[in-house]
């Protein structure tokens, strides 16, 4: 089936709270969606993507925009008129079927031939690795099989967009991570449109092609992972992708744009400073803990000095807490040979990894 | 976001209308429906009170109000109401806490369980029958054993006894989850730190039963305001209750209006108690029931002699009920009770000659009633709960009247509504069938509310996300699951079909009739074997179809649902 886009436009829902008052669930959101992409909508709960994943699947009506699957205008359609596949967080098996007739619901609705859906069912229970599971009953199985049939009964009826409202956060860590993975292969192979939601940035990042940072209903920036990561267009968003230290520093001078910034009383020449900077100004800094290295302070005298006032040592990577001044910063370091591990109470000298320090305007939120 | 409604969109109005005909067409014959045999009747009751000659006139109930035997009859009724609540609900909690904390083996349980349905599924006025057959003037007890003459068992200690009898059932099956629901880690704490079993009883167990006991006595309290066979049968003249008064009144004194009158007196009681119990002590359940037990092993908190004491309690009840009921088979089988006490089986033979019209009339009636009960109760429930349509709220509450109201007002409601045109149903079949399927039909949306509560509505959703009308997933997916709703509605509305009378004793005429009806006719006429034998055909019927409807609920239960046990438990 030729894989087809999907349009958010300008979409809003309001909901009347006991408390509050008229809120919005989603406002004004707009998302474009290519055919046979992967985008997921991330954000902490409540921050409006399960309603609009629900407003495109049409189990809610949008109170203001439009939804368009495939050119086609279908805010007015029902969910049943839209040719969708639906991964419910807690699967929604039906427990009165068995899994053979579960997955041929969509079929048997679609009026399609016995056999045909004989052919089907099996071919994609096998797909999903669940071959010969037909006469059970979603009650005999453990959580992650009941995923897969979750996911053979919304792609065998070949739908045109296939949406999943955080699927694995029912699931233990170990198979989530090994499920992310099967989802992402399973969509790849199907170049299938597909729609995520999640709150967990890792497992949007295993899985997306791009992402749409999601807060307070609206969505506050969209990119692929490491435009994110790397380019983080606000507070909000480098504090929810990835773990963040947000150091205030003062603009010493502009130049192209870039510039130099003084940051723990150290200058530091920075490639990129917001548009608005200017000499003077607050600004502050997005390091990221990996983009920041600790030595000893004896090899590294011309660097802020700080103290190591927390350790942990994870295997593959030590974590540091240093203290410099009234400022803490998060230090992971990678690949540390068993002498260069740091006691905790030693003094050290900070080093940032410029020059692409990503800065932000002192007021973004 | 658990606490959000959708906002009701007034700028897409009837935009639900268009997108689902098969909705918009079935809420508008519900309504339809609702408003002829629920409104309308009601409506036509309240003007015939108010309304005379042309204008607003409380000319009616002043009369009523001014007359001291009827003022005695609603002070007897809510006495009467207020001891049967009482003694119920302390017969109905011995038996509870029995259960739950004696210790008692499973078949032991299941017995009493048993005895105790038998009052349950019987027709309403079983016991004060089997009351005159032992304690009447001819009674066993008190002629056949005790000599005494000119006894009358007639009065209010026996319409007391005989409707606790009746109706403490209830307040055992309310109060049982609630006992079983305590998680016993509480008493056990409390015990750990050093209170007696007595006063863990009193200062934990008792307080958190607190709001389940009060609503067994609303309950009961209802019931008994409600009930009308039994003190017709065993109050006599000196004890006039409201609903007999009301039936009297337009039987007797063919006074429909005043009938009317009294009919709407007893609303006030009752109206009172029902939104007391749905609104007041239904939320202020410290126990939440949830069908599973507390889970552990309760502890030994009942000391040996007190469990001999509370065992023996129900033991004597237990063998109370058995006694009346086995006194009731025993005088269907006797010539003539309580003179000459050769076998016969003549008894049966008249019902099944002279009566058997009214036993063809009412299974006619109740197997027309059952099935649209059933389904009217399941389709009410899983539009209220389900799906968004104006008026939905109301649409709950006024299905609900009928049957929280007694039935005596029903009955006098249908049968001015339905005399005269517009609507002239008086005398047919379908009047009966109407009121059973009203007034029953609610059990089935209540069942279908609390099970729909419990199906995620994701199930639907997925039904729908992969391409089924909403039709379509009423029937594949929501029927299946909520089939135990169903065939629980079945169950009640044909046991109340069966045995029900208040209500439909103002509806009866030559061309149909019901066995309750004859069995009433029989005691007031003193044939005492028909009536007899009428009961115990009644009681076997409402036996033999509860074990085939139980049967047919484990045959479509769902393989990966609940089992669901007992058919009047929920």
């Amino acid at each position: 089936m030729e894989a087809v886009g999907v349009r958010v436009e300008g979409v809003s829902k309001r909901y009347s709270h006991k408390v509050k008052g008229e809120v919005y669930a989603a406002r004004d959101v707009t998302l474009d969606v290519r055919p046979g992409e992967f985008v997921t909508m991330l954000g902490p709960s409540g921050c409006g993507k399960t309603t609009t994943l629900r407003m495109i699947a049409g189990f809610e009506a949008p109170d203001a925009g439009r939804v368009v699957i495939g050119g086609r205008d279908v805010t007015h359609d029902l969910a049943n008129q839209r040719n969708i596949g639906f991964v419910f967080q807690n699967y929604a098996l039906f427990p009165h079927l068995s899994i053979g007739e579960n997955v041929a619901y969509g079929l048997r609705v679609r009026n399609v031939a016995g056999a045909e859906i004989e052919r089907r069912v099996k071919e994609v229970l096998a797909l999903v690795g669940l071959a010969g599971y037909e006469h059970q009953f979603s009650n005999q199985l453990s959580g992650g099989e009941q995923q897969r049939v979750a996911l053979a009964r919304a792609i065998v009826i070949r739908p045109q967009v296939l949406l999943f409202d955080e699927p694995l956060s029912n699931l233990d860590a170990k198979l989530r991570v090994a499920m992310r993975q099967e989802i992402r292969d399973l969509q790849r192979r199907l170049a299938i449109t597909t729609v995520y939601v999640t709150h967990d940035q890792e497992e949007a990042m295993a899985v997306s092609d791009r992402i749409a940072v999601m807060n307070q209903g609206s969505i506050v920036q969209e990119g692929s992972a490491d435009d994110l990561y790397y380019r983080p267009a606000s507070a909000f968003v480098a504090q929810f992708i990835g773990r963040v230290n947000l150091l205030p520093a003062r603009v010493e001078a502009v130049a192209g744009g870039g510039g130099e910034v003084t940051v723990l009383g150290h200058r530091l020449a920075v490639a990129a400073l917001p548009g608005t900077a200017r000499a003077g100004d607050t600004v502050r800094l997005v390091l990221r803990p990996e983009a920041i290295a600790v030595r000893p302070a004896q090899e590294a005298a011309t660097l802020p000095q700080g103290t190591v006032a927390g350790r942990m040592f994870l295997g593959e990577k030590v974590e540091y807490l240093v203290r410099c001044g009234e400022t803490a910063l998060q230090v992971v370091s990678y690949d540390a040979r068993p002498g260069d591990l740091l006691a905790e109470g030693a003094p050290v000298g900070v080093d940032f990894k410029g020059p692409d320090i990503p800065v932000l305007p002192q007021e973004t939120p | 976001m658990a606490s959000v409604a959708p906002a009701a969109g007034p700028a897409r109005g009837l935009a639900w209308a268009r997108q689902d005909p098969a909705l918009t067409a079935t809420v508008l014959v519900l309504w339809l429906l609702l408003g002829l045999f629920v409104v309308f009747p009601l409506a036509m009751l309240t003007a015939r009170v108010f309304w005379d000659g042309g204008h607003f006139s409380v000319a009616g109930i002043g009369a009523i109000l001014t007359d001291r035997h009827q003022v005695q009859a609603f002070w007897n009724s809510l006495l009467l109401a207020t001891l049967v609540g009482l003694l119920g609900t302390l017969v109905g909690f011995v038996f509870a806490f029995t259960v739950a904390r004696g210790g008692l083996p499973r078949w032991v349980v299941t017995a009493v369980d048993g005895a105790v349905l038998l009052p349950l599924i019987s027709p309403p006025f079983t016991t004060a029958i089997a009351m005159v057959f032992s304690f009447g003037p001819r009674g066993l007890i008190t002629y056949e054993l005790l000599g005494l003459k000119g006894v009358t068992v007639y009065g209010m200690t026996s319409t007391l006894f005989s409707e606790a009898l009746t109706y403490f059932p209830i307040a055992y099956l309310a109060l049982r989850p609630i006992l079983a629901a305590i998680d016993s880690n509480i008493e056990g704490m409390a015990m750990s730190l050093g209170a007696s079993r007595m006063r863990v009883f009193r200062t934990v167990t008792l307080p958190l039963c607190i709001p389940g006991l009060a609503n067994s006595f609303l309950l009961l309290f209802a019931a008994s305001l409600a009930d009308f066979a039994t003190p017709l049968i065993l109050a006599g003249n000196a004890f006039p209750v409201l609903p007999t008064q009301a039936f009297l009144q337009i039987t007797g004194m063919f006074d429909l209006r005043g009938g009317a009158v009294l009919s709407l007196v007893l609303l006030v009681p009752a109206v009172a108690v029902f939104v007391l119990q749905r609104y007041w002590v239904s939320q202020r359940f410290y126990v939440t029931v949830t069908g599973k037990g507390a889970g552990q092993q309760p502890f030994e908190s009942v000391a040996p002699w007190v469990r001999w004491a509370l065992v023996g309690a129900c033991l004597a009840v237990t063998i109370v009920i058995v006694y009346l009921y086995a006194l009731l088979l025993y005088a269907s089988l006797v010539m003539a009770f309580g003179a000459n006490h050769a076998f016969t089986l003549g008894h049966y033979g008249v019902i099944f000659t002279e009566g058997f019209k009214a036993i063809r009339d009412t299974l006619v009636i109740a197997g027309f009633s059952m099935p649209l009960g059933g389904l009217y109760g399941v389709l009410l429930g899983y539009l209220v709960v389900r799906k968004a349509f104006p008026g939905r709220r109301t649409m709950e509450v006024v299905s609900m009247v009928n049957y929280a109201l007694p039935g005596t007002i029903v009955g006098i409601a249908y049968l001015i509504a339905f005399n005269d045109p517009p609507v002239e149903l008086a005398g047919t079949a379908l009047v009966i069938v109407a009121c059973y399927v009203f007034r029953y039909g609610p059990t089935g949306i209540r069942t279908t509310i609390a099970l729909l509560q419990q199906i995620d509505r994701s199930l639907e959703e997925a039904s729908q996300s992969l391409g089924a009308a909403s039709g379509t997933t009423f029937r594949r997916v929501t029927l299946p699951l909520i089939l135990p709703a169903f065939f629980a509605g079945l169950g009640v509305v044909f046991i109340r079909s069966m045995t029900a009378i208040s209500a439909t004793i103002f509806l009866v005429s030559i061309s149909w009739t019901l066995i309750t009806v004859k069995i009433l006719e029989n005691m007031t006429e003193l044939s005492l074997g028909p009536a007899a034998a009428f009961s115990v055909l009644v009681i076997v019927i409402v036996f033999v179809v509860i074990g085939a409807i139980s049967r047919g609920l484990r045959f479509f239960r769902a393989p990966g649902s609940e089992p669901v046990t007992s058919l009047l438990g929920g």
